[in-house]
């Protein structure tokens, strides 16, 4: 089923945060897959010792980066702290854009601890390689998943896949393998049950007992 | 005893060709889980010396339908994030969407106290969640059903706000569905009234409890600049001693206007966390009384921007405007313009926030959740290290993960 994402006419040089509404919700800075890591050593050494979430997001038809991996930074104490000395701590937001034909960024699951389940997913929902990971591998969906379903062109309701053969439920029942339809019915049941029951009587022996 | 050459001998020289170490394998099915979760523990005796949670079984690709639906469509599968506490990730939701409408100032007073009242009461009755079913963990049943029943109370007041217990969806763009019924206000009363001795007799059972204290105390102890690095928030991140709290750090709905405590603690070990819960009941349910107060005053709960709220029932007749857009709300929704947001609040297991990207289009470009289940669970593997298996449990539930938000 092709997925209801295609994106509306006119759109196809795509960048929202390019016109992004005056909004202060945190400071923006935009780089490149070459200088995310140190520009996020430098946010690190500067005082963002929380990374509060790293997620990314498809612009599908936008050149040249097709993603956007986003880093939510936060400037907080690393020691206890009252509500005073933290007050309005700032927010640093870091869109990382990474190339289609280059899904590669660097790790910073050594920065923040934090990291380490945000980047497996999304290596396992978008598809985007975290280099220098301890432990990539999906997380959300299971190992042997095929496609990276948070893309725009993974179609919503997923890719047809070959089915697993179930074993046949007339194989468990009394119902004898191959038994047409209506041998199913109550009635043919019942008629089976009495067999089963008539062979199983031919078994006992003049006592009673089993043999 | 000799064993022979049956499993048991190869299982015992397995053992100890690794030291004494062995792999066991926690849930996913097991009950004190909350869910679905596995652990896979490398034990040593009875110490662990590894733990490395598995979490997706319950993922159900939420974030993925949010951008197939249109924008007011989407709080019902957002809800279904959280289950304990579906009315702050609705909120949270459409913050952000009302950030990138640019109406976030023009939120009734009286639609944003009532925002406040419920997002306090999920508080409450997440935590009764969390309490009753930790301590079931613990061997402490009677406490689930004194926790239960003061929940139970609090979902009866969502019901007669948005017609459904769990996951009522009341809350719209610009303030919220529909006025308060007839005769919630004396419910919440009710709610107000039982709520100080229920929670003595709560705290009676399981506060002061010996065996509790003995199993909550010095658990799972992880410092301050450790839980930073870890992206902890919320009750675990402040008995650690930093008091962050989004709701007093990024005033939302109008937060400032109340008076609150933000609770912290230093030991920072699972008795801890339980007693920052505890105590931000009372902090929540001291909100909840001021809110009451303003309460009585009647006022709109919609924006008057018809765009983006549907118009009154008995205008729809008269106005072409208001047929014309409750025509266009109901067909096509409405549109949001391109740009992106992040809103975050103060849910009750730390900050929730969602990323939202628009494109123009009337259903969202992608909804991203900064879900603070996943992140307080995942230092499980760092707080189980060197503890006792049994103990897991106790940090399982310190910890106090929501499946639906941790996998979505």
């Amino acid at each position: 089923m092709p997925s209801s994402q295609a994106p509306p006419a006119g759109a196809t040089a795509l960048d929202p945060t390019a016109v992004r509404p005056d909004i202060a919700d945190a400071r923006i800075l935009r780089v490149t897959s070459d200088d995310v890591r140190s520009t996020l050593e430098g946010l690190r050494g500067d005082g963002f010792t929380m990374l509060l979430d790293l997620g990314a997001v498809d612009y599908l038809e936008r050149q040249p980066a097709r993603f956007d991996v986003v880093y939510h930074l936060l400037r907080l104490p690393d020691h206890a702290a009252g509500v005073e000395e933290i007050g309005t701590p700032e927010r640093v937001r870091v869109l990382c854009g990474v190339r289609a034909d280059a899904t590669v960024v660097p790790t910073v699951s050594d920065l923040w601890a934090s990291a380490d389940w945000a980047e497996r997913e999304v290596f396992d929902l978008f598809g985007i390689t975290f280099a220098g990971h301890p432990d990539l591998r999906r997380i959300q969906m299971p190992d042997d998943w095929e496609g990276h379903p948070l893309r725009k062109d993974y179609p919503l309701r997923g890719v047809a896949r070959e089915r697993t053969p179930r074993p046949s439920f007339a194989l468990k029942s009394n119902v004898a393998a191959g038994t047409p339809a209506a041998g199913r019915t109550a009635a043919g049941l019942q008629k089976q049950i009495a067999e089963v029951r008539r062979q199983a009587d031919g078994l006992k022996t003049d006592d009673g007992t089993t043999r | 005893m000799s064993v022979g050459g049956g499993p048991a001998a190869v299982a015992l020289d397995v053992i100890e060709q690794s030291e004494g170490r062995m792999v066991l394998s926690m849930g996913p099915q097991h009950p004190s889980t909350h869910g679905v979760l596995q652990v896979i523990t490398e034990i040593q005796g009875e110490t662990v010396r590894k733990a490395s949670p598995e979490i997706g079984y319950l993922h159900t690709g939420i974030e993925k339908s949010a951008e197939n639906l249109f924008w007011s469509q989407a709080s019902t599968v957002i809800e279904r994030m959280d289950y304990l506490s579906p009315l702050t990730n609705a909120l949270c939701y459409y913050l952000a969407v009302e950030k990138l409408l640019g109406i976030d100032a023009t939120i009734p007073p009286r639609a944003q106290a009532v925002r406040v009242l419920l997002a306090e009461l999920s508080r409450i009755a997440s935590h009764c969640v969390w309490l009753g079913t930790g301590g079931i963990d613990l061997g402490a049943l009677t406490g689930f059903f004194y926790c239960f029943d003061l929940r139970e109370r609090i979902l009866d007041l969502f019901e007669a706000s948005g017609g459904a217990r769990m996951h009522p969806n009341y809350i719209r763009v610009g303030g919220l569905a529909q006025d308060l019924p007839h005769g919630f206000l004396a419910k919440l009363d009710g709610v107000i009234a039982m709520y100080e001795p229920r929670m003595r007799d709560v705290r009676r059972l399981l506060q002061k409890n010996p065996i509790l204290q003995d199993r909550m105390i010095d658990v799972g102890i992880i410092s301050a600049d450790e839980a930073v690095n870890w992206g902890l928030t919320g009750p675990c991140l402040r008995a650690a001693g930093i008091a962050y709290d989004v709701r007093r750090a990024f005033p939302y709905s109008g937060y400032e206007n109340y008076t609150f405590d933000v609770i912290t603690r230093t030991e920072s070990d699972a008795y801890a966390r339980f007693l920052v819960r505890l105590d931000e009941m009372d902090e929540a349910m001291r909100i909840v009384r001021q809110v009451r107060k303003v309460l009585d005053e009647p006022g709109p709960v919609q924006s008057p921007d018809t765009k983006f709220s549907p118009p009154p029932k008995e205008t729809i007749a008269l106005s072409m405007e208001a047929l014309i857009h409750h025509f266009k709300l109901v067909s096509e929704s409405f549109r949001v313009p391109p740009g992106d947001v992040y809103a975050a609040v103060e849910g009750p297991r730390g900050e929730l926030g969602y990323y939202v990207v628009s494109n123009g289009d009337n259903r969202p470009w992608r909804v991203r959740t900064r879900p603070p289940s996943m992140y307080n669970l995942q230092v499980l593997k760092k707080i189980a290290v060197g503890e006792l298996i049994a103990d897991m449990v106790v940090m399982i539930g310190s910890l106090d993960p929501v499946f639906g938000e941790v996998d979505r």
